[in-house]
């Protein structure tokens, strides 16, 4: 329910041109029905009363589950305090028209002319760098970032990137030794060589294809290779059970006026449960662990010491909006987080 | 909702502006374009609601760090700077509900009032003038022992309120804060874009303001500032509300409210428990609407005299004795008795001897054959010169408060009549909406000029703005029926019934008070 088609779009395609390892250079891994389908609802993405004006409601969730991860575990080390009090850098998989990376980067403090210490702000966000496949999503995000006038400010000074890349091109990249050099968002390198604090990918998981080649483990282990120590990676998707189908493939699907998602959004059987997906965060890290190691031995549990898993299930109550439900996290939307061990 | 394309383009212009405005355009095209400021709040209207918004803002820490801004057409220091002496009351008094005080009370202002002009009251007797069907509340019987006396309301001057709100908004530093005082807007339009990678203001409104016509500096040129949320506290003819294309509707009363400041006699016997204080009123349907008497401090009180235009304008120009008399009157005698002495011939001089008075010889008169009711407030001895004043009575409701980047406060957004004393309680329970949302929206990454954000705010007061303005509107078509007929019947009938309910008064108290 909380997805929409942009966000399914968003993922497949994302999934699709890192296959085939082709998409940055031409649309020609794009078919021209998805690119006419992006076209007409560019104009859509941030109507508040549109197609995407259930996610839009989710988005202040987001940052509440993102606060009570950052509450239970902040990412930097606690020996090395910074003096700065808002220090993390964030990645945002899969950005679409910019829902969150764009309410996240209006958290970034301005720089302070008076250089004094600012005061800690609710995600202590420092920079975010967004990444989509799907160049019209990035320029439509790019466009709607510009009628604000702070976030335009960060666009400026590259505290705020939107960068048309996939997962893989950041995988296949050397890590940025500096990561200021690229100040000013023009380039295109985007990985850090100490890691992102915090890695978002809502509404990504449930669209990926489990009986292709790239499975959502591996994509759970690119992004989880991208993390700092301490880091959390943090998402949201739907869970596989029988009222998820019900309100997912019934009711929200259903015509106007009762559905609130396009019909063919959401494929019930490609739904991860919160069980499923914390054994593939398990898996996830330890293959993580051996590529970061580049041993022959693999890594056991060890690799495991310090991860903290997080689960809380959000329900939609027509008229009154998303709220979080403790338990419901087996029916159906929920968010989850995975931190790595420090 | 409206859709963007169509009315935020369309730009607002003063009619007094209309002419003037494009002169200057014309001249203003020879020179550079005066460079934009950007807020996060521009507030037009530094009334009690536009200074409580502000004030809120600047409490809050979310919410501090903004950039705000207030326009004011008046002179603000007038305001800073008031003053009356202990014995001297304003005329223009509101009754604040335990709510409203708590609301105050959280943003830093109840302490910078002066307490000692505000006075509480404990007891409400309300009666029908007509059928004499009475209804009473008493919030200290409900008090329990270890808390101070519950109250139904606070009389507190607005000027009392502005000046409180404006040293609390002083007291929070003037980092990102400017208010331009003595101020008018001149023009509401749309930005646009400056340098081709730069911020797109095209959908943000850009007020151009200029020094008021009485101001000193009137000749500068206007000085341009943007909005990412512009809130209209404005008034009845808000002309932020105007150029956000938002419909009202509403009618007129035909009634005026007439106000003064009066001094009444020792209640007799003394108040139990000591110190209480009680709001009187009676609806007088046979005069146009009710007449209400509230407590001020020291056997002061406030008078709020709903009544047709024609009444109205007797009562201002009846002699001090003669309108003290005729507050008494309406008090006690009944309709046709006042009826009556509202067609007395006035004095052609001043009466040089109030004895001589003909209104307060026939009151006299006339008491004497009157059988007398419980709950009368004491006599009015005097009234304070020069505060009899009168407004007119409207009934106004916005079809909705928010627009894109524009959020309607108080008064443009709704005007109810004052025979519940709800007006500005109504206000302040939107600058406490408003103020909760932005924090909200602030904390989690939210535009505070976004649709999204914004109808958070609207969704929570439209409705309950909606209930206790057509409250007042069934009240006061309810007590303007004449006689002793059907609807007479009723009304008594449910004034009985909830008086003799305890549950059911309590209920209404506590309802009245939340709101």
């Amino acid at each position: 329910m909380a997805s929409i088609r942009p966000t399914v779009r968003t993922a497949s395609l994302l999934l699709r041109s890192s296959a085939r390892r082709s998409h940055s250079t031409s649309a020609s891994s794009v078919s021209a029905s998805e690119v006419s389908h992006f076209s007409s609802l560019a104009s859509s993405w941030w109507d508040p009363t549109g197609p995407s004006r259930v996610l839009h409601l989710m988005n202040p969730l987001r940052h509440d589950f993102i606060a009570s991860c950052l509450f239970d575990g902040a990412p930097e080390s606690t020996l090395k305090r910074e003096s700065n009090p808002n220090p993390l850098h964030y990645l945002d998989v899969g950005c679409g028209g910019g829902i969150f990376a764009e309410s996240l980067a209006r958290t970034i403090p301005l720089p302070d002319p008076g250089a004094q210490p600012g005061t800690e702000t609710v995600t202590r966000a420092a920079s975010i760098t967004a990444i989509d496949p799907t160049p019209t999503l990035v320029q439509i995000a790019r466009d709607h970032a510009r009628k604000d006038p702070k976030v335009s400010a960060h666009l400026q000074s590259g505290r705020f990137r939107y960068v048309n890349c996939t997962l893989e091109d950041v995988i296949a990249e050397a890590p940025a030794t500096e990561s200021s050099s690229d100040v000013g968002g023009k380039g295109k390198m985007v990985r850090r060589e100490d890691g992102f604090d915090v890695i978002t990918l809502f509404e990504v998981l449930e669209h990926i294809d489990t009986n292709a080649s790239r499975s959502p483990l591996s994509f759970l282990t690119d992004c989880l290779r991208l993390l700092k120590p301490g880091g959390w990676l943090v998402g949201s998707t739907i869970a596989r059970t029988w009222p998820s189908f019900l309100i997912n493939q019934v009711i929200a699907e259903a015509p106007w006026p009762v559905g609130v998602v396009p019909k063919g959004t959401h494929e019930w059987r490609k739904f991860v449960n919160p069980d499923e997906l914390e054994s593939w965060a398990r898996e996830g890290l330890m293959r993580c662990s051996d590529l970061e190691q580049g041993s022959v031995m693999r890594s056991g549990s060890g690799a495991l010491r310090g991860m903290r898993w997080k689960c809380a299930g959000v329900v939609y109550f027509p008229g009154l909006g998303w709220n979080f439900v403790p338990g419901s996290d087996c029916w159906g939307n929920y968010f989850w987080a995975i931190r790595k061990g420090v | 909702m409206r859709p963007i394309s169509t009315s935020a383009l369309r730009p607002y212009v003063c009619p007094s502006c209309r002419f003037a405005g494009s002169l200057n355009r014309r001249e203003l095209g020879s020179k550079p374009a005066p460079v934009t400021d950007i807020y996060d709040v521009v507030c037009v209207g530094g009334g009690p609601a536009g200074l409580a918004l502000l004030a809120a803002l600047r409490a809050s820490p979310a919410t501090s760090k903004l950039k705000v801004a207030l326009v004011e057409s008046q002179d603000l220091d007038k305001a800073r700077s008031w003053k009356l002496d202990p014995q001297h009351f304003s005329n223009r008094v509101s009754s604040l509900t335990p709510s409203s005080v708590s609301f105050l009370q959280k943003i830093g202002t109840w302490e910078r009032l002066d307490v000692s002009r505000t006075q509480p009251y404990q007891g409400m007797e309300v009666w029908d003038g007509e059928t004499g069907s009475k209804i009473s509340f008493d919030r200290s019987m409900e008090t329990s022992p270890f808390e101070d006396l519950r109250t139904v309301a606070t009389m507190t001057e607005n000027a009392n309120l502005v000046q409180a709100l404006l040293s609390r908004i002083a007291a929070s530093g003037d980092e990102n804060l400017s208010i331009f005082s003595n101020t008018t807007v001149s023009s509401i339009e749309n930005g646009g874009t400056d340098e081709p990678d730069g911020p797109d203001l095209s959908a943000w409104p850009v007020l151009s303001i200029v020094p008021a016509a009485n101001a000193p500096q009137s000749s500068a040129s206007p000085v341009k500032i943007a909005a990412r949320l512009l809130v209209g506290a404005d008034g009845i003819n808000s002309p932020v509300r105007r150029y956000a294309d938002i419909a009202t509707e509403g009618w007129d009363y035909q009634r005026h409210g007439v106000v003064a400041t009066l001094s009444l006699a020792d209640q007799i016997p003394a108040p139990f428990p000591i110190g209480t204080r009680t709001a009187y009123q009676r609806f007088l349907p046979s005069l146009g609407g009710p007449i209400a008497l509230l407590p001020l401090p020291d056997n002061h009180a406030t008078l709020v005299w709903s009544t047709t235009v024609e009444n109205a304008a007797y009562l201002k120009s009846l002699s001090p004795g003669a309108f003290v008399t005729m507050v008494n009157a309406a008090f006690r005698l009944s309709m046709s008795d006042l009826k009556y002495m509202m067609h007395m011939e006035r004095p052609s001089t001043p009466a040089a001897d109030v004895n001589e008075d003909p209104h307060e010889s026939e009151l006299t008169w006339r008491l004497q054959h009157t059988p007398p009711v419980p709950q009368l407030p004491p006599m009015v001895t005097g009234v304070q010169e020069g505060s009899v004043a009168s407004f007119p009575l409207r009934f106004r409701h916005a079809s909705t408060y928010i627009s894109p980047r524009v959020a309607l406060v108080g008064d443009a957004a709704h005007v109810i009549h004052p025979l519940a004393g709800q007006g500005l309680n109504l206000g302040i329970g939107d600058v406490a909406s408003l103020s909760s949302t932005i924090e909200y929206a602030v904390d989690h990454g939210m535009d505070i000029g976004d649709t999204l954000t914004l109808e958070r705010y609207t969704a929570d007061r439209w409705a309950t703005n909606a209930k206790i303005g057509g409250t007042c509107d069934i009240l006061h078509k309810l007590y303007n029926v004449r006689g002793q007929g059907p609807v007479a019947w009723g009304r008594s009938l449910g004034f009985e019934i909830i008086d003799r309910l305890p549950f059911v008064k309590g209920f209404l108290m506590r309802n009245a008070d939340s709101s």
